[in-house]
C-alpha cells in the first residue's frame, strides 16, 4: 500500500532531489533563503537627491530578491546604490530616503518529514510516495515530528495518564486513548516524547496546552517538534477497538506526524481499518456524538421508521449493541462502518 | 401499460446535507408529496429511496412498483453548495482597522480567509513573510492606508505580497489609498492586480461594498468554474427576492449551513442584498472569538464552556451528525444564534416584514418554538414581523430556475412553500421589570381579550394557529420603541398565525440576561419552556 505526500515549497527554493530519488524523514528535499528581519539602506544621501526625487532611480521593485551586491538604484550620472548582502527589497520611505529591505538567512532546509520516493516535483511542490498507511485524523497541533509507534494503554477507552509516559517513550509516537490532560501533554513534551495519537481530548485541554507552548516558544524556551493527533472526537473518546488493535499490530513501527494537518503515516504497515458512512445490519460500527462518543459496536438492525433521539431530533436510525453489552437506537448519521482488519 | 404521473424533484446538494423533495400534482393541485434529508456522502440513490419510501405509504396503489423510475425520470431542479472554497490570504497595515475591514469584505463575499497578515500583528518580518510564502490560496488582497495619504507602510504590505507570490500565483486586489495603485500595479506582472476602493477610506468611515462586490466577482471569476445559477448562495437570495416582490413584503432570508451561511435581505420590488459568509455556517462557530462561552451563556443548559468548546469542535469535525442530546441539541441551536447574530454586525436591517430560516438547522428543529427562538433571539427584528421556515428546503432549487419559473413555482406551491411560525412583536427599551408595551388582540369570531401587558424582560405567547388572522393594538410604554417613528401611542397591526403562535418579546436588544449563572438559567428555561408550551387556544403563556 502507498499514499502520496506533498510538501509545498514556497518561492524561490532550490529543490535537492530529483524524481525517483529516495528519502529519509529527516533528509533535505530542497533549501531556501528566508527573510530575516528589516533593515534600511540609505539610498537618497548616496545618489544626493531629495528622498522624494530618488524614488525614480531603482532599478529593481519591491518584491524582488537581490544578491550580495547588486543595484539596487542608480541615477543619471551613474551613481549607484548596492546592497551589501543578499536580500529582498521591501520598500522604499519617500519621507527619509530609505529602502527597507530584508537581508535572507543562510541556506535553510526544507524537510519532507516522511520516507519515500519522489514521484513529481514542480515549482510549487515536491510529490512523495510513501510506502506505508496513512491514517486520518479530525483535528491536531505541531509540526511535522516521526518516531517509533508505541501503544501506552492497555485499552482502547482508557486515559492516558502523565504516569504512562516514561523514559521509554522517548523519541517515540505515543498512541493514547480516550483522553490526555494538558498535564500529561506537557510532561510527554518535556520527555521528549515527539507526538501523541488520541481517540479524543477536551478541546479546551488542548487549546491550553497549545497556549503554553506558544508562550514558551515566544521566550525561547521551546522548538515546535511535537505534534497532537486526534482521531475519532473531541471530549473523552475513547479508540474505535479496530483501530486500536491496528496500533497495536503496528507498535515498533516508524511514522510521521503531521499534528496540524491530522495526518499519519506508518510506514510498511497494512491499511487500517477503512470507514463508510451508511452502515449495513450486520457491521461494525463506531459512534460519533455523545452519549455513545467513541464506542464501537455491531448494527444488529436499522429501524423501519424515523425515529426520534432523546434531543428530539427525527432522523433515520438504527439498534446498535455496543461492546459493553448494552444496546441503543442510534442515528444512522452519527455512526459509521468499520472494516474488520483481516484475520480479526 | 405506461405509468406517468406529474412531479417533479427539488434537490439541494449541501456539504453536509442533502435535502429532496417531491412536488405532484394531487387533485389538480401541486403539492409537496415527500421529503427528505441525509448526510450527502449517502449518495443519490439512497436518497431517493427515502423518498419512495415515503411515496409508497401515500400513493395510488397502482403507481407503487413504479415510483423508483417515476423520481428516476422526474424534472430535477437542483441547487448544490459551492463544490470547493475559494482561499485568499489578506496582507493589511493594521490589525484592528484595515485588516478587520478587509476580512470582513471578505468573509461577507463567500471568501475563506486562509491568512491574514498585518504589519501590527506583533510577528516579526521573516515570520510575515514565511507565512505568506507558505499560504496556498487562489487570491491576495492587500488594504491599507487613508485616503488623501501616501502610505509607505501600504506599500510595504503590497511589497510582502510580491515577494511571497509567484508570477502568475492568483489575482491581486488592492483595495488601498488610490494614488498608490499605480505603484502597487508595478509590483505585479500586467493583469494581475485589480484596484478597488479602500473598505476604510479614513478612521471613521467603513464602506465595505464596492470591495465586497468586487471580490464577490472575483469569486465567481476564479473559483466558481460551476454554473453559476444552480449555486446555493445565489439561488436561494433569488428565490427571497422573487417571494418579496410576489408578496409585497420586505423579506430577510438566512440560510445556516454547515460550512457558510447567506442572507438575503429583499425589498418589496424584490430587489436583493445578499452576502454568503464563509464561516457562517455551524461549523464556523468555533472560530468566533470566545463562541464557547458565549453558546454557553445564551444556551443555559447546554453544559459548561469545556463540554461547549467539544461540542462547537465536533460540529466543525462532523458537520453531518445530529444533537442526540438535549444538551447538544441546546448548544447547537444556541451556536446558530451567534451565527445569526453575526450575519447582522455590519448593521442593522430594520424592520422586516417576515423573516425566513433555511438550513437544516431550522428545518431538523424538533419543535417550531425552537426554530422561532433561534431567529428571534439571532437576529432580533424589532417591530412586527412573521416568522417562517424553509422546513423542505425548496427555496434554493426553486431559486436555481429562471426569473418566470421561479414566480410560478412559488404560487404553484402556495401553503407548502414556507411553514409559518408566527408572528414576533420585538420591542426595544423600557426599565427591567416595568411596562414596556400593552398588546390588545383580536381575532375576528373569538371574544376580546384584555389588553396584554408585557414588562421588559418578559415573553408572551398567544394561541395563533396556522392560518389565522388577527388585528393587533400594541401600545408601547414610555421610552420603548418597535423600531420605527410614530405619530400615535398606538400602533395597528396585523398578525398572522403559525405553529407557534404570536410572540411578544419585551427582551430588549440586545437581550439583557442577569449576570448570575443560576439566575441565567432559570430565565433562559422560563423563556424556552413559555415558547414550547402547548397552549389551549385562545390561552396565554408569560415567562
Amino acid at each position: 500500500m502507498s499514499v502520496v505526500h506533498r510538501v509545498r515549497l514556497p518561492r524561490d527554493a532550490s529543490p535537492l532531489v530529483e524524481v525517483g530519488h529516495r528519502v529519509e524523514p529527516a533528509e533535505v528535499l530542497a533549501t531556501r533563503r528566508a527573510p530575516r528581519g528589516g533593515a534600511a539602506i540609505p539610498v537618497a544621501l548616496p545618489l544626493r537627491k531629495s528622498a522624494a526625487d530618488a524614488a525614480r532611480f531603482f532599478t529593481v521593485r519591491p518584491g524582488t530578491l537581490l544578491d550580495a551586491g547588486a543595484v539596487l538604484a542608480e541615477d543619471e550620472r551613474g551613481h549607484q546604490v548596492r546592497v551589501v548582502e543578499a536580500c529582498l527589497f521591501l520598500g522604499y520611505d519617500r519621507d527619509d530616503g530609505s529602502a527597507l529591505v530584508a537581508p535572507l538567512s543562510g541556506s535553510e532546509p526544507i524537510l519532507g518529514h516522511v520516507r519515500g520516493e519522489v514521484v513529481a516535483l514542480d515549482a510549487d511542490a515536491i510529490e512523495l510516495r510513501v510506502a506505508g498507511a496513512l491514517v486520518a485524523g479530525i483535528g491536531g497541533s505541531g509540526g511535522a515530528v516521526h518516531g517509533e509507534l508505541r501503544v501506552a494503554v492497555r485499552e482502547p477507552a482508557e486515559e492516558l495518564r502523565a504516569g504512562m509516559i516514561d523514559i521509554g517513550a522517548t523519541g517515540r509516537i505515543v498512541v493514547g486513548g480516550s483522553r490526555a490532560s494538558a498535564e500529561t501533554l506537557t510532561r510527554a513534551r518535556a520527555m521528549g516524547v515527539s507526538g501523541i495519537v488520541l481517540g479524543g481530548i477536551l478541546d479546551k485541554e488542548l487549546r491550553d496546552f497549545e497556549t503554553t507552548q506558544q508562550r514558551r516558544r515566544e521566550i525561547g524556551g521551546v522548538r515546535g517538534d511535537f505534534s497532537v493527533l486526534l482521531l475519532e472526537g473531541f471530549g473523552k473518546v475513547g479508540f474505535d477497538p479496530g483501530l486500536f488493535a491496528w496500533f497495536k499490530s503496528h507498535e515498533g513501527k516508524v511514522a510521521s506526524l503531521f499534528g496540524d494537518e491530522a495526518r499519519l503515516y506508518v510506514y510498511d504497515a497494512d491499511p487500517p481499518p477503512a470507514r463508510r458512512s451508511l452502515p449495513r445490519p450486520g457491521d461494525r460500527v463506531i459512534a460519533h456524538r455523545r452519549p455513545h462518543a467513541g464506542q464501537g459496536g455491531e448494527l444488529v438492525r436499522v429501524l423501519d421508521r424515523l425515529h426520534a433521539s432523546a434531543s428530539g431530533v427525527v432522523a433515520r436510525a438504527g439498534l446498535v449493541r455496543f461492546e459493553d453489552g448494552h444496546t441503543a437506537i442510534v442515528p444512522l448519521s452519527n455512526l459509521e462502518a468499520t472494516e474488520p482488519l483481516p484475520g480479526g | 401499460m405506461a405509468v406517468s404521473a406529474e412531479m417533479a424533484l427539488l434537490i439541494d446538494v449541501g456539504s453536509a446535507w442533502a435535502k429532496a423533495s417531491v412536488i405532484g400534482r394531487v387533485r389538480g393541485r401541486w403539492r409537496l408529496v415527500a421529503h427528505a434529508a441525509q448526510p450527502t456522502s449517502w449518495g443519490a440513490t439512497m436518497l431517493r429511496s427515502a423518498l419512495v419510501d415515503q411515496l409508497t405509504a401515500s400513493a395510488d396503489p397502482r403507481l407503487a412498483e413504479h415510483l423508483d423510475d417515476l423520481l428516476a425520470g422526474a424534472n430535477r431542479i437542483e441547487c448544490h453548495t459551492a463544490r470547493r472554497l475559494a482561499r485568499l490570504a489578506i496582507v493589511a497595515v493594521s490589525r484592528e482597522i484595515s485588516g478587520s475591514a478587509a476580512r470582513r469584505a471578505a468573509e461577507a463575499a463567500g471568501w475563506h480567509v486562509a491568512e491574514v497578515v498585518t504589519l501590527d500583528d506583533g510577528r516579526s518580518l521573516s515570520d510575515r513573510l514565511a507565512t505568506l510564502q507558505a499560504a496556498d490560496v487562489d487570491a491576495w488582497l492587500i488594504c491599507g492606508g487613508f485616503d488623501g495619504t501616501r502610505s509607505p507602510r501600504a506599500l510595504e504590505a503590497a511589497a510582502h505580497v510580491a515577494s511571497a507570490r509567484r508570477s502568475g500565483g492568483g489575482p491581486v486586489v488592492w483595495a488601498g489609498v488610490a494614488d498608490l495603485a499605480g505603484e502597487v500595479a508595478d509590483l505585479f506582472e500586467p493583469d494581475a492586480l485589480t484596484t478597488v476602493a479602500s473598505p476604510r477610506p479614513d478612521a471613521r468611515r467603513d464602506e465595505p461594498a464596492p470591495l465586497r462586490t468586487r471580490l464577490g466577482e472575483l469569486l465567481r471569476e476564479i473559483v466558481t468554474t460551476e454554473d453559476h445559477a444552480h449555486l446555493a448562495s445565489v439561488a436561494f437570495p433569488r428565490a427571497i427576492g422573487a417571494l418579496a416582490a410576489a408578496s409585497g413584503l420586505r423579506i430577510l432570508g438566512v440560510d445556516i449551513g454547515a460550512r457558510s451561511a447567506t442572507r438575503a435581505l429583499a425589498e418589496t420590488n424584490g430587489t436583493v442584498a445578499s452576502r454568503v459568509h464563509a464561516r457562517g455556517g455551524l461549523s464556523g462557530t468555533v472560530l468566533v472569538p470566545g463562541a464557547a462561552g458565549r453558546v454557553a451563556r445564551i444556551a443555559g443548559d447546554a453544559g459548561d464552556e469545556a463540554a461547549v468548546a467539544d461540542l462547537l469542535q465536533t460540529l466543525r469535525a462532523r458537520p453531518s451528525t445530529l444533537p442526540q442530546t438535549p444538551e447538544e441539541l441546546s448548544g447547537t441551536q444556541a451556536a446558530a444564534r451567534v451565527q445569526l447574530g453575526s450575519l447582522l454586525e455590519e448593521g442593522a436591517v430594520g424592520p422586516l416584514d417576515v423573516v425566513i430560516g433555511a438550513g437544516r438547522t431550522f428545518a431538523a428543529a424538533p419543535h417550531p418554538a425552537q426554530a422561532a427562538r433561534m431567529l428571534l433571539d439571532g437576529l432580533r427584528p424589532i417591530g412586527i414581523t412573521q416568522l417562517a421556515v424553509d422546513a423542505a428546503s425548496v427555496l434554493g432549487p426553486l431559486g436555481s430556475l429562471d426569473d418566470d419559473e421561479i414566480r410560478e413555482g412559488i404560487a404553484l406551491l402556495g401553503e407548502d412553500l414556507l411553514v409559518p411560525l408566527g408572528t414576533a412583536v420585538v420591542c426595544r427599551g423600557g426599565e427591567p421589570g416595568r411596562l414596556a408595551m400593552r398588546v390588545t388582540v383580536h381575532r375576528p369570531g373569538w371574544p376580546i381579550l384584555n389588553p396584554i401587558e408585557v414588562r421588559t424582560g418578559q415573553l408572551h405567547v398567544v394561541a395563533l394557529p396556522r392560518g389565522q388572522e388577527a388585528e393587533l393594538i400594541v401600545e408601547p410604554a414610555e421610552g420603548v420603541n418597535l423600531g420605527a417613528a410614530r405619530r400615535s401611542p398606538r400602533i395597528l397591526a396585523n398578525a398572522t398565525g403559525g405553529s407557534v403562535g404570536l410572540i411578544l418579546d419585551a427582551r430588549g436588544i440586545p437581550i439583557a440576561l442577569p449576570r448570575r449563572s443560576d439566575d441565567r438559567r432559570e430565565v433562559l428555561a422560563g423563556w424556552r419552556d413559555v415558547l414550547q408550551r402547548e397552549a389551549a387556544a385562545g390561552s396565554e403563556r408569560v415567562a
